[in-house]
């Protein structure tokens, strides 16, 4: 099987959240540039999917993709998923140690206990029923614990769904999957590719944005449906050695080995 | 959904966000990183161009807070931002990690408005090679556009 395919989508949630709209506001790469993927970095991603057939037309590879959504402007994926919470964890063992050390100074200062009420922070709730993201405290984009929701680091987009005519054609199988990989928060989309029907097929994703809002003196994160598009070209090769660039068949090894 | 009519006041409590998306594993084979960067920001609104090549345009304001960090393509490829040259005068970026990991970002407050655009440098460091990847065309800090603040 050939390598899989990442396919990679930064959303500006900002812009996105501000206009409703993912239009202009995605940018997708793959790693299959080099075999011939075009758009890398922008909205029109065609990605590339080379398969290979034997000689009777039956499909000789499957080719896997899989997606990962970023936000642009927020921690990057490289900081491990479950650093927010590592990080608030981390800030609260610290608020608390402060304020055990003020009862016993005895006196406490203005400026002590502003401090301690920054450090404390603010929680968002996540609405009734909703589900993705976990009652925590915001932080801000370098991981520092803030209060304001102006300042908030952008939770992961959340793909909810791929469809489009890729899918419906059944050109490509997609599903959602739980890995023990805590980067991507333990979920990813895959999907496997039928490589016999060389062409283009475009496909929906549907993404889930968060957006922070402020009711009854509350912070909840309302989410956000939305939907951005790309394409697959797929293409399909007669199977051949990769050693000979000719057709299958024995490698070119003399039959006995070299000595030495 | 209409738009929003009330848009909240612009105040810089978020930074102004600059990422570089890095294809490590090619310019590792190719030896330099001009095919390989692509350079966003968050200030699309106000007016940034460039989005995706290594000569974004940032618009920026005095007294906003900027950030550069990076995300590799490939995220078993170590990269990082190495350095950034530019006119002190206007900016002062210095190196920072994330609380608790060791995953760079550097970060500056714009010291004054700018009237033309102003170019800077920047460096990374990839995989594990010594010398830094530096990319041929240079982004650019840009002072704020009229035009683009009518738009919004």
């Amino acid at each position: 099987m050939a390598q899989q395919h990442g396919i990679i989508v930064l959303f500006d949630v900002e812009n996105a959240l501000r206009t409703r709209s993912l239009a202009g506001n995605t940018y997708w790469f793959d790693n299959m540039k080099l075999f011939g993927s075009t758009g890398e970095g922008t909205e029109h991603l065609v990605t590339i999917v080379p398969g290979t057939h034997f000689m009777d037309g039956s499909q000789a590879t499957e080719q896997v993709l899989n997606w990962l959504p970023a936000a642009l402007g927020a921690i990057p994926p490289t900081v491990p998923r479950n650093y927010l919470a590592e990080q608030e964890r981390a800030d609260d063992r610290r608020t608390l140690d402060q304020l055990a050390s003020l009862n016993a100074d005895g006196g406490v200062s203005d400026t002590d206990l502003k401090r301690l009420q920054k450090r404390v922070g603010k929680r968002a709730r996540k609405p009734a029923g909703g589900r993705g993201l976990t009652a925590a405290k915001l932080l801000d984009v370098t991981g520092k614990t803030t209060s304001s929701a102006g300042a908030y680091n952008y939770p992961a987009p959340v793909i909810t769904d791929i469809t489009g005519p890729a899918v419906t054609e059944k050109i490509m199988y997609p599903a959602q999957y739980g890995s023990p990989d805590m980067i991507y928060d333990g979920w990813y989309w895959a999907a496997t590719v039928d490589t016999s029907r060389p062409g283009e097929y475009p496909y929906t994703m549907h993404v889930q944005l968060h957006e922070l809002i402020e009711q009854n003196d509350e912070m909840i994160w309302e989410s956000v449906d939305l939907t951005c598009e790309s394409t697959l070209k797929i293409t399909t090769d007669p199977k051949r050695n990769g050693f000979t660039g000719a057709g299958l068949g024995l490698l070119p090894l003399p039959a006995v080995p070299a000595t030495g | 959904m209409p738009p929003k009519t009330k848009q909240p006041e612009r105040r810089p409590s978020r930074p102004v966000t600059i990422t570089a998306v890095i294809d490590p594993v090619a310019a590792l084979a190719s030896e330099n990183l001009d095919d390989s960067l692509y350079l966003y920001d968050t200030n699309k609104a106000a007016g940034s161009t460039g989005f995706g090549t290594p000569e974004l345009h940032s618009r920026v304001t005095k007294g906003d807070t900027l950030l550069w960090n990076v995300i590799p393509l490939e995220c078993e490829t170590y990269a990082a931002i190495t350095d950034i040259e530019i006119d002190p005068r206007v900016a002062e970026p210095t190196r920072k990690v994330y609380p608790g990991t060791d995953i760079v970002f550097w970060t500056a407050e714009v010291k004054q408005d700018l009237t033309e655009p102003l170019r800077y440098r920047i460096s990374f460091l990839l995989g594990t090679v010594t010398t830094p990847f530096t990319p041929t065309a240079r982004p650019a800090l840009a002072g704020p556009a009229d035009q683009a603040r009518e738009g919004r």
